[in-house]
């Protein structure tokens, strides 16, 4: 369970301060695919790397678990960085010059698992995002931009993390491999029970989520999903 | 993949880059290297130099040295009185006598060439005949004493001139440096203090004669066996034979008379105190101490300079080949925030991730530094020798001409050409440019563990830069 409460980040720009967060309060429960829908400069980046431990907030916290991550330690928001998230970014952001598989085998070297263990989990989770097997030992600048970001999605997944943080993960595809892309993120959600944010300007996109979130000027409000009615989503905390 | 796989994978990115770095960093390193290797060679000739004369004081008849004449010979009791001071550790009394083959003394006593004045001491020194043909031919070595019409030749006697042996009688199996015979075949004589018919043969003079370890010859009609043969590393030096010191003495028909003291102190440090005891002993009206050491201090520091300028120079090619590191480290860092950011993001340590660019930076190193010690194998040799031929042009001039001085008995044909092996000074010139600069495999080990030493810490400076990237830097960038 991901709860954030009351979340803000602030930034200096000279005289002015921004608020790219403004106290974002909300709750997903495990196995939720939720996305987030916003313009550009909205602070939708800002959020998702506060949720990822990527940043520190102004004021409040995101509890994972019940497990606070305000507080916390480097090496030790490197852990849950390691263990409990899953990143999947927008340029894919892939090792060149290491193939699929070892790039998909990253996270969990990091996590200190044996090799024969490691090249077996990655050979099948590159199976699980359908990347044709052919390609496994492809290195990743010989791979199109779909194949790439599905190996980046096998990676995200690689450690079997609680949540995943996709930020704009069709963004630099074309509509038909954006779609097999968001089947592929359902499909994981739904199979593997894990919590999938995304952050999109795809509206196809927010619409096949569970739950549907705009963020505005730092302040986020639920909005009703085709998948699902906004009656179960709590509202915004106050200011 | 591990850590060390993925680091000697981003060491090959851009192959072109990668050998452009361990091309700059070969030359780095092998000239690093070269300076070790030539450090290393001259240090050892140091050593050995002052090994061999620094502590070795000769003392001679007073006013022996130089053309001054002298005074009586010394004698065993005043080995005695030597051996009595304070640290001295050895003394070896010598006896010198020329040695001419009996037929060129013939016909260059019919030709009207000089009588065999000067010698030990100034004195005449004993000549006597011997079978033996001298391995040094008139007008073969040097410029003095080979032309006719040279000031200090004689007109028209140089075609039946011919260069005496030297025949040395010592008390222990040392030439007159005090240094150990280099014995190349055979043994020693034995009993140094008792006659014998036993004799050692400079190895020119052996090969010139035809002789060999129990080859007999004859000095003065009397029969002797060659027990062994030594290289003094001369031509002159080699143009020599020794002899037991009693032999020596009977030959000269100089029974219980020494013309020099070999005198070893027991440390460098007591050198000078000892000179000054030895002098004071034996009494100045008496006997002239001489040190070694001194006369070759232009030598040794001269060497001690190039030990110096390749120790710089090795300190500098390793800093050199440390900054062309940490610059390329600090290049690869920046050009690979965004991937550092990622791993970060995806759960990397910093200490992993400084880790590989630690190990990339060593593969590099490793590249370079096999072809630096292919660099340093070849060009050592030809450093050192430059080095130590740039610095010691002057010194070695200095050095030969104190050999002169200390030549007793001057340079006129016919008289005392030097110690056996050289006097202290003798080989001077020649033990400077003998320094031999190989590349061993101990001093390019240990070279290149500096070098390793050296880019680690050139490496871990970027490394730890990696610690200050900020993954949040990778989303802000989308």
């Amino acid at each position: 369970m991901l709860e954030v409460k009351n979340l803000v980040r602030t930034f200096k720009s000279g005289d002015r301060t921004i608020k790219p967060v403004n106290d974002v309060s909300f709750k997903l429960a495990q196995g939720t695919l939720a996305s987030i829908v916003g313009k550009s400069g909205s602070g939708k980046s800002t959020l998702l790397s506060l949720l990822g431990a990527l940043d520190k907030p102004t004021s409040g916290d995101v509890l994972v678990n019940g497990v606070s991550l305000a507080g916390m330690p480097d090496s030790r928001l490197t852990d849950y960085r390691r263990q409990g998230i899953g990143f999947v970014f927008q340029q894919f952001n892939l090792v060149p010059n290491l193939s699929a598989v070892d790039n998909v085998m990253l996270p969990m070297e990091f996590a200190g698992m044996r090799k024969a263990a490691r090249l077996s989990r990655a050979r099948e989770l590159l199976e699980q995002v359908q990347l044709d097997p052919g390609k496994h030992a492809r290195r990743i600048n010989r791979l199109s931009g779909g194949e790439q970001q599905r190996v980046a999605i096998a990676r995200a997944m690689a450690n079997s993390p609680q949540l995943i943080l996709a930020d704009e993960p069709t963004g630099n595809l074309d509509e038909q491999t954006g779609e097999h892309i968001i089947e592929l993120l359902s499909s994981l959600s739904r199979d593997h029970n894990t919590t999938i944010l995304v952050v999109t300007h795809d509206r196809q996109l927010a619409n096949k989520t569970d739950r549907r979130f705009r963020l505005q000027q730092g302040r986020l409000t639920e909005e009703a999903s085709p998948a699902r009615p906004a009656a179960t989503a709590p509202a915004p905390a106050p200011a | 993949m591990s850590v060390l796989a993925r680091s000697i994978g981003n060491a090959f990115r851009n192959k072109v880059r990668t050998a452009a770095v361990v091309a700059v960093l070969a030359v780095a390193i092998g000239l690093a290297l070269a300076m070790l290797v030539a450090n290393q060679a001259v240090a050892g000739k140091v050593s050995e130099l002052n090994a061999s004369v620094g502590t070795v004081l000769t003392v001679t008849p007073a006013g022996g040295q130089g053309f001054e004449g002298g005074g009586e010979p010394l004698t065993a009791d005043q080995a005695t009185t030597a051996a009595g001071v304070p640290n001295v550790s050895s003394v070896v009394g010598a006896t010198a006598l020329r040695l001419r083959n009996a037929e060129a003394a013939a016909a260059q006593a019919g030709a009207g060439g000089p009588a065999g004045q000067g010698g030990p001491g100034g004195q005449s020194a004993a000549t006597v005949t011997t079978s033996l043909t001298a391995a040094v031919d008139a007008g073969t070595l040097g410029t003095r004493n080979q032309a006719a019409t040279g000031t200090t030749g004689s007109p028209g006697a140089a075609t039946s001139f011919s260069l005496p042996i030297t025949a040395t009688g010592v008390g222990a199996e040392v030439d007159t440096t005090g240094k150990a015979l280099e014995l190349t075949a055979g043994s020693g004589l034995g009993d140094y203090s008792a006659a014998s018919s036993g004799a050692l043969l400079g190895t020119t003079l052996a090969e010139k004669n035809g002789l060999g370890v129990g080859s007999a010859f004859t000095i003065k009609d009397q029969s002797f066996t060659v027990a062994g043969l030594f290289d003094a590393g001369t031509a002159f030096g080699n143009n020599a034979l020794y002899l037991t010191l009693p032999t020596a003495q009977t030959l000269a028909e100089l029974p219980g008379e020494l013309s020099t003291l070999i005198v070893t102190v027991d440390s460098m440090d007591h050198v000078e105190s000892a000179k000054t005891a030895l002098q004071a002993a034996l009494g100045t009206d008496a006997a002239d101490v001489s040190q070694g050491q001194r006369n070759l201090e232009t030598a040794v520091s001269s060497l001690s300079s190039v030990k110096s300028i390749s120790f710089i120079a090795f300190v500098a090619a390793l800093a050199t080949a440390g900054l062309i590191i940490l610059l390329i480290m600090v290049m690869l860092v920046r050009e690979r925030r965004r991937e550092i950011g990622v791993l970060k993001a995806i759960g990397a340590r910093n200490r992993t991730i400084g880790l590989q660019f630690v190990l990339e930076a060593l593969v590099l190193v490793a590249l370079g530094s096999a072809a630096g010690a292919a660099v340093a194998s070849f060009a050592s040799g030809g450093i050192a020798s430059a080095l130590i031929s740039s610095n010691t042009t002057t010194a070695t001039g200095a050095a030969g001409a104190a050999g002169q001085r200390g030549i007793p008995g001057g340079m006129a044909p016919g008289g005392f050409p030097g110690a056996p092996g050289g006097n202290p000074l003798g080989g001077a010139g020649q033990l400077l440019t003998s320094v031999t600069a190989s590349a061993s495999p101990g001093v390019i080990g240990a070279g290149i563990a500096a070098v390793f030493g050296v880019a680690i810490i050139g490496a871990l400076v970027p490394a730890l830069l990696t610690a200050r990237i900020r993954p949040i830097e990778v989303l802000r960038g989308e």
